[in-house]
């Protein structure tokens, strides 16, 4: 599915101007939903049903599946990072990252290279959406509030910097939780319907004050 | 024949805020993927207020302020923002205000939307709303295509096409995003003053994700930046959508399939538009 989206909606658009697969995709993506929904309905559903088998930690409740698929996404991270920096393969992503042309003269192919990232890119989304049909459940349209928060991340984060973006997924996940559902110095509460809307104007506040992101990072110059 | 009044009503009531979006999105080439944050801060200021107070102008009043001061917010981020930054963070804007309006049941009833809200006086039939609607489209239409071949037009351009080069020439970016965005903010405003006393309804499903991605098409399909392109593709785009309504299909599939068919139409305006759309800047 990443190969066709890449092959059918970015490459062709990306040669002309690159904000041209922001809009491509955003057709693509409406696509998919009405097709998910043609075919599964809009009813939530659960990849695992049924009770989850919980212990307490501490006073805190958490499922065998959670800590499954915590341990899933640190192996996950894990191996990116060893491959990314510690790899030819991973060199050779990052030059193609941070100078297309300049990793082509030097004999690199980076049109394999793109066509790579974004297929990896796009194992992880899928990663990310089945580790959350079975934590939660799954609907044909739960995907749009999601991308935004993973836009916002890797804004915030610092663009180009994928550990920054990873700190700041956690970050917005983290304000999700904790600043809902809370008496605030026993005087204001944030009701629990506005969990996106905390985190995402939180960052866009952060963004205003800093817009290059958390981590910003120059790009070489000669 | 009520039918057709009623399409061409919908049609010329959707216009200004089009119009208003093709100007920021279409000609300033500014990724600003918000246009429905405007239009629920100006719906729904405007008729809480006019329900209030039991008083159309302070309503206006009110909606104009509303409107005004999201489209300066979203101009600032305009400017503090890289564009595709722009683009996803005035979407999580957008998002975060439909947010308030569904939770915030005590003041707009959440997902209850605010029933029977009040007609202008002279306002009762569709037909009414028909003159009313091609009157206001007509004359805003006259109004931007002005502004778009008249000066600020020209610099509009100029920004879109070389910043910092129009910078260079003295065109004040900071000036020319504000009144580009508060233009976007009347239009909003117009559209939604006049479409949701016609459905007597302000609802939040008014403002969802299928509702900006038909503003994206009809300004992509028309030929960004062009006012007689965008009319035409909302005039065709808003037949196809409201001919759809005769198709054989119940609504859950309608629904699904009208999604599918304004994707398609998307990635195919987008792939005619290729070298248009965001062209490549020129040099010598």
């Amino acid at each position: 599915m990443t190969w066709f989206t890449f092959e059918i909606f970015v490459n062709p658009f990306y040669k002309h101007h690159r904000f041209l697969p922001l809009v491509t995709t955003i057709a693509w993506s409406m696509i998919l939903d009405g097709m998910m929904l043609l075919l599964f309905e809009e009813r939530p559903r659960s990849i695992l049903p049924g009770l989850k088998k919980t212990f307490e930690i501490q006073g805190a409740r958490i499922s065998v599946e959670q800590c499954i698929l915590i341990l899933l996404t640190l192996v996950a991270l894990l191996a990116f990072a060893y491959v990314f920096h510690r790899t030819s393969f991973g060199r050779k992503l990052r030059a193609v990252v941070q100078h297309d042309s300049a990793a082509l003269s030097l004999g690199i192919n980076s049109a394999v290279l793109h066509r790579v990232i974004f297929i990896v890119s796009g194992v992880f989304a899928g990663a990310g959406g089945i580790f959350i049909g079975i934590d939660q459940n799954l609907s044909p349209t739960f995907a749009f509030p999601l991308t935004i928060k993973a836009y916002a991340a890797i804004i915030a984060g610092g663009k180009g910097n994928i550990w920054g973006a990873i700190f700041c997924a956690y970050l917005i996940a983290g304000l999700e939780q904790v600043l809902v559902g809370v008496h605030w110095f026993g005087a204001f509460y944030v009701p629990a319907g506005y969990q996106q809307t905390v985190a995402l104007l939180f960052i866009i506040f952060f963004l205003l004050l800093k817009p290059s992101g958390l981590f910003s990072s120059q790009s070489r110059t000669a | 024949m009520n039918f057709v009044y009623h399409v061409i009503a919908i049609i010329a009531m959707s216009a200004p805020n089009i119009l208003g979006f093709n100007l920021i999105f279409g000609r300033g080439k500014i990724f600003h993927f918000g246009p429905l944050g405007v239009s629920i801060v100006a719906a729904y200021a405007t008729f809480l207020t006019t329900m209030a107070f039991g008083s159309y102008p302070l309503g206006l009043v009110a909606g104009f302020a509303a409107a005004a001061i999201v489209s300066a917010f979203f101009a600032w981020l305009s400017l503090r923002l890289d564009a595709d930054g722009f683009g996803v963070m005035s979407i999580a804007v957008h998002l975060s205000l439909l947010a308030v309006v569904l939770n915030w049941t005590s003041l707009t009833r959440g997902a209850l939307g605010i029933p029977r809200v009040p007609r202008f006086p002279f306002l009762h039939s569709t037909v009414d709303f028909m003159i009313f609607s091609t009157i206001v489209a007509v004359l805003w239409a006259f109004v931007l295509w002005k502004i778009d071949r008249g000066t600020f037009g020209r610099k509009l351009t100029a920004l879109s096409e070389h910043e910092w080069h129009a910078k260079a020439l003295g065109i004040d970016r900071p000036f020319i995003h504000l009144i580009v965005f508060l233009i976007g903010g009347v239009g909003a405003m117009l559209t939604n003053v006049q479409y949701h006393q016609y459905i007597y309804l302000v609802h939040p499903s008014d403002f969802g994700y299928p509702a900006f991605i038909f503003f994206v098409t009809v300004v992509v399909a028309g030929g960004p930046g062009s006012v007689r392109g965008c009319m035409l593709s909302l005039v065709l785009i808003s037949l196809l959508r409201e001919g759809m309504r005769f198709l054989p299909l119940s609504a859950n599939i309608l629904g699904p399939v009208r999604l599918i068919l304004f994707g398609v139409i998307l990635f195919v305006a987008v792939w005619v538009r290729r070298d248009t759309l965001f062209p490549k800047q020129r040099t010598v």
